[in-house]
């Protein structure tokens, strides 16, 4: 597999979900990812861009996340960078999915979701900047 | 996102084809609350050719299946995808919510 790095930038607007799926695809193909690999990873960055545009800013200014995508060799890492309030997604506490239907809550779903497709999740404050590294094994039979 | 709404005698079916997120949820959440307004209680949501659900889209099938639990309709999901499948099974979501292989599957559970 190659170990290319490819990033790319999106601003804080939720429209940019679009253009993340995209480049997630484009980057997917060129690697040879099996479409549920792709839907996984696209999943886990869709989940956390949202909660970083609905939480992570506190003026009306346009911001911009960059996102990086690191093959290397049986493992895939994403890097989510960000200029939000300080905000660490792998310190949130798990919903309780055993609850009944009514009791049931749709907050903090979102980042259990991208924990749970995700191998790894690493959190680190860099000056203004909140920087998430994210982990997922490639299986075997993902790339060709 | 395409949503397809069709009526097969009191049962609403509802095909969504394309990307269920947040930026397409509320026209989803919408039409399913439109069609609850006029007074549908039963409901089918053919999942066969949605590429793509997050949370945002969960969302929606949550609030949907609490307002029909009260008005003691019923909500059934069919032909998903094995990994949008998965995101209901990772959320927990699979064990409130029936799902099933196929409409006609859906349609005799009613």
């Amino acid at each position: 597999m190659p170990q290319k790095k490819y990033s790319f930038k999106l601003k804080s607007s939720l429209s940019e979900l679009d253009k993340l799926c995209q480049n997630v695809e484009k980057f997917g193909h060129t690697i040879g990812l099996s479409k549920k690999f792709i839907f996984e990873i696209n999943l886990a960055l869709d989940e956390l861009f949202t909660n970083i545009i609905s939480y992570g800013f506190k003026d009306d200014e346009e911001h911009v996340i960059k996102i990086t995508i690191l093959p290397q060799n049986d493992t895939l890492c994403l890097c989510i960078e960000d200029d939000g309030i300080p905000f660490n997604p792998a310190e949130v506490q798990e919903p309780d999915l055993k609850c009944s239907i009514e009791e049931c809550k749709i907050g903090g779903l979102g980042i259990h979701l991208a924990k749970n497709l995700m191998d790894e999740v690493c959190y680190e404050r860099c000056g203004d900047k909140n920087i998430l590294t994210l982990k997922k094994t490639i299986a075997e039979t993902e790339s060709n | 996102m395409e949503i397809i709404e069709e009526k097969q005698d009191a049962i609403s079916i509802f095909k969504l084809n394309g990307r269920l997120d947040s930026n397409t949820s509320q026209g989803f959440e919408k039409k399913i609350f439109d069609a609850i307004s006029d007074g549908s209680k039963n409901m089918i949501i053919d999942f066969k050719d949605l590429d793509y659900i997050s949370s945002a889209g969960l969302r929606v099938i949550l609030k949907a299946t609490k307002a029909l639990n009260r008005e003691e309709g019923k909500i059934m999901l069919c032909a998903m995808q094995d990994y949008v499948k998965e995101v209901f099974e990772i959320a927990g979501f699979d064990s409130f919510l029936p799902i099933v292989g196929t409409v006609d599957d859906a349609l005799q559970s009613f």
